[in-house]
């Protein structure tokens, strides 16, 4: 007997004449009746038009945003005035500053203050609580 | 719309004209359809109610065709789906074998009126048959229609090492059936 290897791999089987012109013109004029399904697109083309609008108005908020940083004067930025430190110690600190601070606490009476705590005790707890200096000049 | 990649055409046609698109489908791909499920199902007349079930199967379906495998590799699931389907039926309603159909049908006279092969064409044939179901459609896919490995793993949802391993066993069972058979 011949080997696997030896042996024809050609078709054995038999159809009848004309049989896939046939069958294939069956098939088309079968399906031609029926309503396809839906063909679906991928997810990224579907939402292709959104992504496009989303891109559009990122891009818009990024050029309106760097416009305004460019071209408004800094001037007419409203929001908190920013001084530096050393404005600070300068304009403000002169008018009232932590030895002032530490004198008048000491001359004042704190009701209900405990006994053994110094003035600097006092004044380190105020600044390590971050105690606003325009808040403890309007108590002065 | 046109690319080097026959199966890019189809894709492309599917999505825009979905009738042409079916149309070169049943076209290009209706020969190789049947010989695989007349190979499966052995009866002509079996694999024609087989084959125009793939095609209808696929046009119902066709929305479902994501293009994440090619359009080739989606028929051929569903083609091999509707020829076990088939011969589990036949199965059911006639107490029949696929071998002892097989047997019968390179033997007999009536067989000879669909089958042209030689003896050892014939022998061939009878040993594919003795084959487990899963592991004759391994075999047929990889020796007739010579299916790369990864592409047979897409059409039966098995790893491409379990194929490969199915395929040499079967090649092994065949060779001694051919021998010793």
């Amino acid at each position: 007997m011949k080997e696997l290897k030896e042996i024809s791999k050609q078709n054995p089987f038999k159809v009848p004449e004309n049989y896939f012109e046939e069958v294939n013109r069956k098939i088309l004029s079968e399906t031609a009746g029926i309503y396809p399904g839906r063909i679906r697109k991928s997810i990224i083309i579907r939402l292709r038009p959104y992504l496009a609008i989303a891109a559009a108005a990122a891009i818009l908020i990024v050029l309106s945003y760097t416009a305004v940083r460019i071209f408004v004067p800094d001037k007419f930025k409203p929001g908190v005035p920013v001084i530096t430190v050393s404005e600070f110690s300068n304009n403000y600190l002169n008018e009232i500053d932590i030895l002032t601070l530490e004198q008048n606490a000491e001359s004042a009476s704190l009701p209900n203050v405990a006994s053994g705590y110094t003035s600097n005790d006092i004044i380190d707890y105020l600044v390590f609580e971050n105690i606003d200096i325009y808040d403890i000049y309007k108590y002065l | 719309m046109g690319s080097t990649n026959p199966e890019n055409d189809i894709s492309e046609f599917l999505k825009s004209d979905v009738n042409k698109g079916f149309r070169i489908i049943v076209e290009r791909y209706s020969s190789k359809l049947y010989w695989h499920i007349r190979r499966l199902v052995i009866l002509h007349e079996d694999a024609n109610d087989a084959l125009q079930n793939t095609f209808l199967n696929a046009w119902r379906n066709i929305g479902d065709f994501r293009n994440e495998s090619s359009v080739y590799t989606w028929l051929y699931a569903i083609a091999t789906n509707e020829a076990l389907a088939l011969i589990n039926k036949r199965t059911r309603n006639t107490a029949l074998s696929l071998d002892d159909l097989g047997s019968y049908f390179v033997d007999s006279h009536e067989g000879s009126t669909w089958f042209d092969g030689d003896e050892a064409q014939k022998k061939l044939q009878n040993a594919i048959l003795k084959l487990p179901e899963k592991q004759r459609i391994v075999f047929n896919l990889k020796y007739f229609d010579d299916m790369p490995y990864e592409q047979m793993s897409r059409v039966l949802n098995t790893s491409a090492g379990a194929l490969k391993a199915s395929y040499h066993h079967a090649v092994k069972k065949i060779e001694d059936y051919l021998q010793n058979g």
